[in-house]
């Protein structure tokens, strides 16, 4: 174990000495359990050694008599879980937003789904279920029957009573033509200029992670997949992963290559779509045409990879479940020697093209505190400054061995946002250059157990927006007890409620489209 | 005057896209189908922002409480007549999320569907495919006009000859 590591342990030993139980290796780096109330302490002890600390995500578990809080913390310097109880008859809790400002959203998540109070961040009626929801029944608690929830229609206030005077609150969604997908925001504007913007999340939201405690194992890789359309490889490993580490299972070294391979095409195919998208949003709509013609070989790449353009459905627990033939490996060679071609047209089309220019740059500018603060993650937290790439901190599967730059910007505007990732569609092919060279030979998959023992785990995995969080606990039956994830959008979204303010109203598109939004992916 | 209006709107069908509670699968191929590759608009299809100008409402994803009101409320605005293509296992029978607690099913409960496209994601190919099929339910092909015949040469009947029992032979030994 590095130095490092050990310095944040012997910090939080030395000043809660008694009060704390510390396991290494468990839950990332280390799981520090506490009672109710010290888990303040504890964080503050974290900031004090690290202060690139941020909230990854906020865990709740129904234990039976008690809820369990698991706060996932993530440092330059490890991965730690703090883990916490308060009694089911009274979940109280102190908030951590005067801390850590981006657990926000987290905390209002836990206690929408599991009713935790948390005392000093005041929730709204609803945070992720539906108007309709009745009040005092929280689906993630396990005597909550998911059919026989009766909704409640009385109960709507969907149309609250406008902003009076100078301000003007502006609807925009759950259908409106600059989003793809539902999700309201409320927009209050002095004239042209954004005062406040609040969000109501929820329009996508299907209960994937109670609806995988019913199912088994290797069911719930094809439902977590579905929790994203776009991002769905790395959605697989998450969990996949996670579940790998509880069962003690080596993968062998030819699918740790293909799995590299196969999300790292995923990573070129969703930037692409980003940057195209991005173009529609500021009416360059020839753009947009043109990063979509250079995205459908990358498409064919995937069907010919995993079998199909959207669900490959190529990962499994223990491997991967479709070999790469050696004739497939010039035919993915030539295509992505033909998109390197292209890159320098649209780089310097983004250096020279003086509407992009207007349009993106010094639009939603986040500094590096902020960023810091507001624990964003990925290409985002890149473009502020914020090196935080998981595959470099903390490398999973052969990232370790394969070399790649990581991108940094640090004007943190959308420009800049846009910029992290034509970059790395250049790494991306490298990387797969590298793996395709370097393919081992040997099986790809080994057998494991269909039942999985009591533990935890947790995986992280750099999707294309950034850090996606799983946590999965195995009870010893087929099923697990809960899996919780933490979507990189979902952590972005408090940057875009930041940044929009004080900005024209015409600047929202642009700025939001570079956190790369995906709302199948916030709500689950 | 019918015959003009349905081959004016046969031959330029306007599309509101609606995502319900999908994951953006079908989301991102509907995208995919205005782009060079596939092309829709060769056909005349248009993706049309409001569904105050629509013909076609692609419904992708099923249908969750939150939306359930308002994917009623997009297809009431929608001027008659009206078509629902359900796209992608979920649109049609609420897929992997069917029984989840905040799922309400399939489109079918809200809303009279009139072309359902199966899959997961279903292939931009699958998704033209439907949507023609719908476009020709709308106005069918008409039979093609047989080429007049030429009156075949009658030829005399021949005389039925009566079928007279023969009678066996018998052979005597």
């Amino acid at each position: 174990m590095p130095k490092s590591e050990i310095d944040i342990i012997s910090v939080i030993e030395s000043k809660l000495k008694d009060k704390v139980q510390i396991q290494l290796g468990h839950l990332g780096t280390a799981a520090i359990k506490t009672s109710n109330g010290l888990h303040r302490d504890v964080l503050k002890a974290i900031l004090e050694v690290d202060e690139k600390t941020g909230i990854t995500a906020i865990t709740g578990l129904d234990l039976g008599a008690n809820i369990g809080l698991l706060y996932h913390t993530h440092t330059a310097k490890g991965f730690f879980g703090i883990c916490t109880e308060v009694p089911k008859g009274n979940p109280k809790i102190q908030t951590i937003i005067d801390i850590i400002p981006g657990a926000a959203l987290h905390e209002l998540e836990v206690a929408d789904l599991l009713g935790v109070v948390f005392e000093g961040n005041p929730s709204p009626r609803h945070f992720l279920l539906s108007e309709y929801w009745p009040q005092g029944v929280y689906p993630l608690r396990k005597d909550v029957k998911a059919n026989e929830v009766k909704l409640n229609p009385a109960s709507a206030e969907e149309n609250k009573p406008p902003a009076t005077g100078r301000l003007v609150k502006l609807i925009i969604g759950p259908q409106h033509p600059a989003l793809l997908e539902p999700e309201k925001f409320s927009v209050t504007v002095d004239g042209e200029i954004v005062t406040k913007v609040e969000p109501r999340l929820g329009y996508v939201h299907r209960g994937i992670e109670k609806a995988a405690e019913s199912r088994t194992y290797v069911q719930d890789i094809y439902l977590v997949e579905r929790v994203c359309g776009i991002c769905n490889p790395c959605h697989a490993y998450g969990f996949v992963g996670a579940v790998e580490k509880i069962l003690k299972t080596d993968v062998p070294p030819r699918a740790k290559y293909l799995r590299v391979i196969a999300l790292e095409l995923n990573r070129l195919h969703s930037h692409l779509l980003t940057l195209g998208h991005a173009g529609l949003e500021i009416g360059y709509e020839t753009l947009f045409q043109y990063f979509w013609r250079d995205r459908e070989p990358i498409m064919d790449l995937i069907e010919l990879t995993s079998g199909n353009r959207v669900y490959g459905s190529l990962m499994t627990i223990g491997g991967v479940r479709r070999d790469l033939k050696e004739s497939d490996a010039p035919k993915i060679k030539t295509v992505l020697a033909d998109l390197r071609k292209k890159v320098p047209f649209y780089k310097k089309l983004y250096q020279d093209e003086r509407s992009i220019r207007a349009r993106m740059q010094d639009v939603g500018v986040l500094s590096r505190e902020d960023a810091i603060k507001l624990c964003v993650v990925g290409p985002v937290a890149r473009a502020s400054g914020y090196d935080i790439d998981v595959r470099k901190d903390f490398p999973y599967e052969v990232y370790g061995e394969i070399p790649f730059k990581e991108i940094g910007y640090t004007t943190g505007d959308t420009w800049a946002r846009m910029n992290v990732r034509m970059d790395e569609i250049e790494e991306s092919i490298n990387i797969i250059e590298y793996a395709l060279d370097h393919l081992p030979t040997g099986p790809i998959r080994v057998q494991t157990s269909r039942y999985v023992p009591e533990g935890e785990a947790v995986c992280c995995v750099e999707a294309p927006r950034g850090e996606l969080f799983y946590y999965v606990k195995g009870n010893g039956t087929v099923s697990p007890e809960r899996v919780k994830i933490r979507t990189p959008t979902f952590a972005n979204i408090p940057s875009f409620l930041q940044t929009a303010i004080g900005e024209n109203i015409a600047d929202i598109p642009p700025n939001f489209v570079s956190l790369d939004p995906c709302f199948s992916c916030t709500d689950r | 005057m019918t015959n003009t209006v349905t081959w004016a709107r046969v031959k330029s069908p306007w599309v509101l896209h609606f995502n319900s509670g999908a994951c953006n699968g079908c989301d991102i191929e509907i995208v995919a189908l205005l782009t060079p590759k596939y092309d829709v608009e060769r056909f005349g299809i248009k993706l049309e922002p409001s569904p105050r100008h629509a013909d076609v409402l692609l419904v992708t994803g099923c249908v969750t409480q939150q939306c359930a009101e308002r994917l009623k409320r997009v297809y009431d605005q929608m001027p008659q007549p009206k078509f629902v293509v359900a796209i992608g296992a979920c649109a049609c029978s609420g897929g992997v999320f069917e029984g989840n607690y905040n799922v309400v099913g399939g489109v079918d409960k809200i809303l009279p569907v009139n072309a359902y496209i199966p899959g997961c994601a279903p292939r931009p190919e699958a998704i033209i495919d439907g949507v023609v099929k719908l476009l020709n339910a709308l106005n069918p092909p008409k039979p093609k006009k047989q080429p007049k015949r030429e009156k075949q040469p009658q030829f005399p009947k021949e005389e039925a000859k009566p079928i007279v029992a023969q009678p066996e032979v018998l052979v005597n030994l």
